[in-house]
């Protein structure tokens, strides 16, 4: 599946947070989103999962028109996995995962075996399948982010956006997350706030910088010196490891 | 690993069939308290005679074709039977209604009379008692008048709660609070106004609740409502369910609820109304019932709503009874008794602060 935004904007009061983005990622393609705090990483990603409708411009999933779809046909085809979730009430790690099958549903269509199986094998992928009866609540940060992540891939979409998904997790936790969504092989759309990790999973990057594209390319061909002291006025170099990698060095 | 998922499969199936299991216990339980409730009263009729009535009306068997009328039939049949019947609708619909609004406002301290919904309804139908303001609703339009006030309430809470910034759980019960105040100031007014003493003990009745005034005619509207309502916010446990996880989270689920959240606050705004109707002002049923459920069975709507409603129901049903027999030859308004137990209860939710007042992670 691939995913066009054309030409973005939205404004909040008087302030245009986006002028005009337009992002394209192609089908299994893993697309990154970087630029500093509030260059309208969210807000963009917002309008693409629907949650903001933008003043002008377009969004289209396989070439159609998302304000033309249903939400129902938008979630079969477009799971997120964002930044912030805090619940007042209990659920248990199952049901928040089962949740995710809800737009597969009939108003007053059941939850059958099939739905139970999909949720045991979401979350065997991201390792919960042992928490799958505690409480929500007494996980810790990254244990919850990784059952959003089984949510996600319990709507099984062809299309995942992520949301800076991996703020406050620790290294470790952020390079499982990150595996695990490459390892799926469908096109997703990640704002990134760790260069090196974008560098180390996108297929290619976006730049945004105060709600425009002032860039995108390869990892490679985006992450030079010159660009990161334009956007975050910061001195780097940058190195390729053996692999052929590019790796971010601050100075 | 391998382990890990027969446990967990089996703990699956053993939650499901604990379910199953308190759903026909309660559902038991409630047909016992009917049967139970029809034999406490003021008149000293055998439990024998009971039935008897009980086996004529409702099972209409011949053989008890003698107890068809006559003053024990109509003490049984017209006085106890409904008003056990009333307390079955009016325990089920507050204890659904809170669920409800916990839901829609996403906090478990909602209730229809901490957000002032039962006020509102009380408002209502004050204006249609003393003033025969709505009269043109026909035969019911006091309780057409409950429904009125209690939904303008609903939504003035609401609107009050989100201005300038998004509801939280302090301001929606300061809110509800705030309207409380000024539909029982209005209420008030009315009755100094009109100052008709029949109105006023009628109006009185009504703000300290009370099921004494049940007969069919009543029972025979507001039983099939309240189930009505009861089965449709069933069906729609997982809205109910997508309403806690917020609207962002929602719409990536498939599902846009800001449709959904004024219907939910219509028909609640109907069974509050006829709640208030059939029994006036009783507080902290829907807080204290659902409450326990949860403790019991989880957040998940698909249990919360019949199990909550099975207890509310069954728990009214015997605090009509206590309300009927704890004073010798008089009755003690059943809002009173039900505040007693209610208002401690939802003291221990504020101070027990993990519950999810306010925005801190528990």
């Amino acid at each position: 599946m691939n995913i066009l935004s054309e030409d973005i904007r939205l404004s909040y009061d008087s302030a245009e947070i986006l002028k005009g983005a337009s992002v394209r990622a192609a089908d299994r393609e893993f697309v990154g989103l970087i630029g500093p705090n509030g260059s309208g990483k969210s807000t963009l990603l917002k309008c693409i999962y629907r949650v903001l409708r933008p003043d002008v411009g377009c969004v289209y999933l396989d070439g159609e028109p998302l304000s033309g779809l249903s939400y129902k046909e938008s979630a079969r085809r477009m799971a997120v996995v964002a930044q912030h979730n805090y619940y007042n009430f209990d659920f248990s790690v199952r049901e928040v995962v089962l949740m995710g099958r809800s737009p597969h549903k009939r108003a007053m269509e059941r939850d059958n075996a099939r739905d139970y199986a999909i949720v045991e094998e979401a979350l065997k992928k991201v390792g919960m399948l042992a928490f799958a009866d505690r409480n929500f609540s007494t996980l810790s940060g990254g244990e919850q982010q990784r059952v959003i992540l089984a949510r996600a891939l319990a709507q099984q979409t062809p299309c995942l956006i992520l949301d800076e998904p991996t703020n406050h997790l620790d290294i470790t936790h952020q390079l499982q997350l990150l595996r695990i969504v490459k390892a799926l092989d469908i096109t997703v759309i990640a704002a990134i706030h760790d260069l090196n990790m974008a560098a180390m999973f996108c297929d290619r990057i976006y730049v945004l910088q105060e709600g425009q594209i002032v860039g995108q390319g390869a990892p490679g061909e985006v992450l030079t010196r010159e660009m990161i002291q334009k956007i975050y006025h910061v001195n780097s170099e940058t190195v390729k490891d053996s692999r052929g990698r590019t790796h971010i060095l601050f100075i | 690993m391998k382990k890990g998922e027969v446990s967990n499969q089996k703990t699956g199936v053993w939650q499901a069939s604990l379910f199953v299991l308190a759903l026909i216990l309660l559902a038991a339980g409630l047909v016992f308290s009917v049967m139970a409730a029809i034999t406490f009263g003021n008149a000293d009729i055998s439990l024998k005679d009971v039935y008897s009535v009980v086996g004529c009306e409702v099972l209409k068997m011949k053989r008890f074709s003698g107890f068809s009328e006559g003053s024990v039939h109509d003490v049984v049949w017209l006085i106890r039977f409904p008003r056990v019947v009333l307390a079955l609708a009016v325990g089920m619909g507050l204890s659904v209604c809170g669920v409800v609004m916990q839901a829609i406002v996403k906090n478990p301290l909602a209730d229809p009379y901490i957000l002032g919904v039962s006020s509102g309804a009380s408002l209502g139908a004050t204006l249609a008692i003393l003033l025969r303001i709505g009269s043109i609703f026909g035969g019911n339009f006091v309780g057409v008048m409950a429904f009125v006030g209690a939904m303008i309430t609903s939504f003035m809470v609401m609107a009050i709660a989100n201005m300038g910034g998004r509801a939280n759980a302090g301001k929606l019960i300061l809110a509800g609070t705030a309207v409380s105040s000024v539909c029982s100031a209005f209420s008030s007014f009315i009755i100094f106004m009109v100052n008709d003493n029949n109105a006023t003990a009628e109006v009185m009745r009504w703000t300290m609740g009370s099921l004494s005034g049940a007969d069919w005619s009543r029972a025979a509207v507001i039983f099939p409502v309240v189930l009505a309502s009861t089965l449709i916010f069933w069906t729609q446990y997982r809205s109910l369910n997508l309403m806690l996880l917020g609207d962002e989270v929602s719409i990536t689920l498939g599902t846009n609820l800001h449709k959904s959240r004024t219907a939910y606050l219509i028909l609640s705004s109907v069974i509050v109304g006829a709640a208030v109707y059939a029994a006036g002002m009783i507080g902290f049923v829907g807080l204290v019932i659902p409450h326990v459920i949860r403790i019991l069975f989880g957040t998940d709507h698909k249990r919360l709503i019949p199990l909550s409603a099975l207890l509310g129901s069954i728990f009214l049903i015997w605090a009509d009874v206590a309300s009927r027999i704890i004073l010798k030859n008089a009755e003690m308004p059943i809002g009173i008794l039900v505040s007693l137990i209610g208002a401690p209860c939802f003291i221990y939710l504020l101070v027990k602060r993990s519950y999810g007042f306010g925005g801190g992670r528990s």
